[in-house]
């Protein structure tokens, strides 16, 4: 069977699957333990009268059993190298089983595994897992392919990829979906659809899953989108365990009304999923027989996926605006970390344009001295996983755009196509295979002609060219070229008349990069949101602009209200009713206060910011060094303390107090001797330390803040440090108390280690400890002399230990 | 023995509730006051530390033998030495064991932050890094409960790690070695501690599902 006999029987009919084979494998005695695809073929008439019965019930295709027959799958058995072998042997049982009656589909279902980017799996190892089963299913003589009860959107791609790279045949890809109508991996039947069928699936669908009436919605949600059938293969109900045993109680006459409801919902190929048996089958034949298939009249669309998402753009959308900050021309910061393998500032622009209003994110690595190809895989494999919105894969290499595309779990946006040559003849067939839209860029081997009506003929001619490969309209978007008008002031003008052209003549998507249009003037902002607007008014679909630019945003809004495509002005009414706009930052009023209040005030706040300022003014004024401490800072930090105890006050207030207060002794310091009563006086010193065998130490370092911020002389000798070095530093120190931390239960212990040797040694030092597992009893029991909750505890203990309160 | 077949994810989508995050650091509501100024750092320090926050994770499956008062023993002969993991599992026929990890920027950054005076936004980092590793296991669970969840099982609502209760440290290093974690770039210390720090480990059950 090639696709379009396919094609044409799904057209004429409505086709019927079989049910399930793991049902009635198991009544007939598989054990449960058994791998089946090994016990078939040792009982191979038990398939036979299972696959006849399915076909007196009336299906037009049946599965060869061949659900768990991926390399994968048969090493859970230690089967592994019978791939070949079990495939074409189940294949062939099934096809002799079929003869003329009904066509047999080589079954392809999950490997159990998780495939990058999502999971850990390389993505051309698991297409080469497919690939050698779909070999041995074309060896026994399969007419289809079926790829059912997938979980992953980006599995099911390589199993699609896999089939075709492989073979003409048609094959349906079919995904299981929970009560919310999303996959385990968060995909929605839109998504699925959209992704796979741009990919060259015959049929997309839903099988397993829940029962007949959840499907329903998928069907629902797919068919106004579907250009190819939808397949169903529901289970019979709900799952419910008895006696240890999973079951599905629908019985085949409701299961058979659901078949109707399939019918007149849109699907074209119905069968059952687990539970279901021949009579389930049968009793759907019944019922829909004499009906004929829901024509399918899909919206036309322009739609890019990522796994988790679809964006619709064009006409009656809202303008699209592409993130264009994913680049590293002119960004130092991103240019390194790329060179570096590094990906923050990638992860931190991506989720910062999302923020600001971006759908589609511009991806784009091109730079001298990198690997541009192993970087845009990573960038886009890393992209995949942190935003939901799809991408735009920018490069002019096409061996990248190939790898990337080839990786991206969704349908991408290709940046760009032009007419030269060497671009177009290499990258349509990859666009094609992949299932992206692309932009057309109207340049060919000569240049950006400067005239729109050149521009229109290079339009032309690609359109023209990509039409062989089945594109259509809508899967390209032009751009409209935007030359800088201060070398051509008509520049703007003739790129404004392409996008009119495209969106009126053509109706083509259109697209913009904004800020050349004001290359080599000032105030580039105003030029390029007045050009935003023109282009809007002239059909402008989408714009690669930078979505942090306000102006550019709040033209964007305002142009979707104007032109009708923002729809009750509800997204606008959304964006500025809460007046969030440029808001003017509320200061914090101090101004009628003295300027040591305000020293007051800012420890109260934990403004270290200004508080060295606020010092140097009071002592401009007149105000002593030890006054200032004594008299303001403080009591500010004693009340912060309060305020922590009454919880008026949460850690980070506390700490940032502290830090303020550090700030602020840091820089008086100098000013101290001779003028502060207690200046002359020694700080009480603490040795804190992480113990032996622990490196967690984060609390640790905040008592250590919290004491110094408190007068005593804190020596920190860090984390995972022994217990002799402990004792030696602190008799150096002259500590008179060593604070101890640790976190778990397994280190802990080398507290007691520490307190016995400082005792054997005759140290004479108090002992304080801290840590998530130590308390009151711990401390008394390993004789140390007091044990803090927490930071503000510890101070307290320190005090009273050192005889300060 | 059979190899238990271990699950990697590469990346875990986890939104950390931001209320759960501010909990950590000691807010309580009705009677702590962020102000303004307070609130616009917490959300910075926030939003620096989930970009630097990549969550991983694996978990396999295992199936319960025999359950004593004190000690589970597993299908591969593992034993679980615990009475309170024993009655925790006690509708249990399977256990899940899991691990989720952030990597090393965030512990470096958290680090770094404390070490050179701005303790308070290592703070804020280290909460919301907590937070992230154990929704990323709350992630996991959901993820796990919706693959049985057509075998009508559930997995318990809670879970538990080694270091709880009776259930010894040590166990740490059991499971870390059945869920091979090195793949995921976690270490274990010889006290048993997970490097990088923002890693956990944990332990919940299969049972018939009610709903």
């Amino acid at each position: 069977m090639n696709k379009d006999s396919f094609r044409q029987m799904v057209e004429g009919k409505i086709v019927l699957l079989d049910g399930a084979t793991g049902t009635e494998l198991h009544k007939r005695g598989i054990p449960k333990e058994a791998c089946p695809e090994q016990w078939v073929l040792e009982h191979p008439d038990v398939l036979r009268e299972i696959q006849s019965e399915y076909i007196a019930a009336g299906a037009d295709i049946i599965l060869a059993c061949t659900f768990g027959g991926n390399r994968i799958k048969l090493k859970e058995f230690g089967l592994q190298d019978r791939v070949l072998e079990f495939n074409r042997e189940l294949a062939r049982i099934s096809k002799e089983t079929a003869g003329a009656k009904c066509l047999v589909a080589g079954d392809l279902a999950p490997t159990g595994q998780f495939v990058e980017p999502f999971g850990d799996v390389k993505f051309n190892d698991i297409v080469d897992v497919y690939k050698e089963q779909v070999q041995g299913l074309l060896e026994g003589g399969v007419d289809l392919f079926v790829i059912e009860t997938m979980i992953d959107l980006q599995e099911t791609r390589a199993a699609v990829l896999a089939v075709k790279e492989t073979c003409d045949l048609p094959v349906i890809a079919s995904m299981t979906f929970d009560t919310s109508a999303k996959t385990l991996t968060e995909s929605d039947p839109v998504t699925v659809l959209i992704t796979l069928q741009s990919l060259g699936a015959d049929a997309v669908g839903a099988n397993c899953s829940t029962g007949p009436k959840d499907m329903l919605k998928v069907v629902e949600l797919m068919m106004p989108y579907a250009k190819v059938p939808i397949m169903v293969k529901p289970n019979a109900g709900l799952p419910k365990l008895v006696d240890g045993c999973t079951v599905f109680d629908m019985e085949p006459a409701e299961f058979g009304q659901y078949a109707v409801d399939f019918v007149a919902k849109g699907a074209g190929l119905i069968g059952g999923c687990c539970g279901t048996t021949p009579q389930h089958i049968k009793r759907a034949k019944e019922n829909i027989a004499g009906l004929k298939p829901v024509g399918r009249e899909p919206k036309p669309y322009r739609a890019l996926t990522s796994s988790r998402r679809t964006v619709f753009f064009g006409e009656t959308y809202p303008v699209t605006v592409v993130g264009e900050r994913i680049n590293p021309t002119g960004k130092k910061k991103l240019s390194e970390e790329l060179r570096n393998g590094k990906y923050t500032e990638v992860r931190r622009l991506a989720a910062e344009q999302v923020e600001n209003g971006a759908e589609i994110l511009d991806v784009n690595v091109g730079m001298p001295g990198i690997d541009e190809k192993k970087t845009m895989v990573e960038v886009v494999k890393l992209l995949s996983n942190v935003v939901e919105c799809p991408l735009c894969l920018d490069s002019s290499s096409p061996d990248v755009l190939e790898a990337a595309l080839r990786i991206y779990p969704g349908r991408a946006l290709i940046n760009s196509i032009s007419a030269e040559k060497s671009k177009i003849q290499r990258m349509l067939p990859i666009a094609r295979k992949y299932g992206a839209m692309f932009i057309l860029l109207p340049l060919n081997d000569e240049g950006v002609p400067e005239q729109a009506r050149e521009r229109y003929e290079i339009i032309q001619n690609i359109i023209s060219e990509a039409k062989k490969y089945d594109f259509e309209n809508s899967d390209i978007v032009v751009d409209g070229l935007v030359m800088s008008v201060s070398s051509n002031q008509n520049a703007a003008e003739e790129t404004l008349k392409v996008i009119r052209w495209c969106a009126g003549t053509l109706g083509c998507a259109t697209i913009a990069g904004l800020s050349n249009v004001s290359f080599g003037l000032p105030e580039r902002g105003y030029i390029n949101s007045a050009f935003l607007a023109m282009g809007i008014g002239n059909g402008l679909s989408m714009a690669i602009a930078n979505p942090s630019s306000e102006m550019i945003m709040g033209i964007k809004a305002a142009s979707d209200v104007l032109t009708a495509r923002d729809k009750n002005s509800l997204t606008y009414i959304g964006r500025y009713s809460d007046g969030s706009v440029e808001k003017p930052k509320k200061v914090e009023p101090k101004n009628n206060l003295k300027t040591v209040d305000k020293i007051n005030q800012s420890i109260l706040e934990g403004d270290r910011e200004n508080i060295v300022d606020l010092i140097k003014e009071a002592l401009a004024e007149g105000a002593k060094p030890g006054t200032i401490i004594d008299g303001y800072m403080i009591p500010a930090i004693t009340r912060v303390g309060h305020l922590y105890e009454e919880r008026k006050y949460f850690l980070p207030q506390l700490i940032q107090s502290a830090e303020a207060m550090k700030t602020a002794f840091d820089y008086l310091a100098p000013f101290l001797a001779g003028d502060r009563e207690s200046s002359g006086k020694n700080s009480p010193v603490i040795v804190l330390a992480t113990v032996k065998g622990d490196i967690h130490d984060i609390g640790k370092n905040i008592v250590g803040l919290m004491l110094r911020n408190n007068g005593f002389t804190v020596h920190d000798l860090g984390k995972n440090v022994s217990a002799e070095r402990i004792i030696s530093e602190s008799r150096d120190l002259k500590a008179q108390i060593i604070g101890l931390s640790a976190l778990l239960t397994t280190t802990m212990v080398e507290m007691r280690t520490v307190v016995e040797l400082a005792r054997s040694e005759g140290l004479d030092v108090k002992f304080m400890i801290g840590g998530a597992v130590v308390n009151d009893s711990y401390a008394r029991e390993i004789g140390a002399d007091g044990y803090a909750k927490d930071a503000y505890e510890a101070v307290k203990l320190a005090k009273k230990l050192t005889g300060q309160e | 023995m059979k190899a238990p077949d271990v699950k990697y994810f590469e990346h875990i989508p986890v939104e950390p509730n931001r209320n759960l995050i501010l909990a950590r650091l000691g807010y309580r509501k009705g009677i702590t006051a962020i102000s303004e100024k307070d609130n616009m750092f917490i959300d910075a320090a926030v939003k620096r530390a989930l970009l630097l926050c990549n969550a991983r994770g694996a978990f396999c499956r295992s199936k319960i033998n025999k359950r004593s008062a004190n000690k589970v023993v597993l299908e591969n002969g593992i034993e679980l030495i615990s009475e309170k993991l024993s009655a925790f599992l006690y509708h249990s026929s399977e256990v899940v064991f899991m691990s989720s990890t952030l990597g090393r920027e965030i512990s470096d950054t958290i680090t770094g932050a404390m070490n050179n005076g701005n303790a308070s936004s290592g703070l804020v980092f280290d909460a919301v890094a907590s937070q992230v590793v154990d929704t990323a296991l709350d992630w996991m669970m959901s993820f796990i409960n919706k693959t049985i969840k057509i075998k009508g099982k559930a997995l318990t609502k809670r879970r538990f790690s080694p270091g709880y209760g009776d259930l010894n440290l040590y166990h740490q290093k059991v499971i870390y070695d059945i869920l091979d974690l090195k793949r995921i770039d976690i270490s274990i210390t010889e006290k048993f501690m997970l490097e990088p720090e923002k890693s956990v480990i944990a332990i919940a059950g299969i049972e018939v599902s009610y709903e």
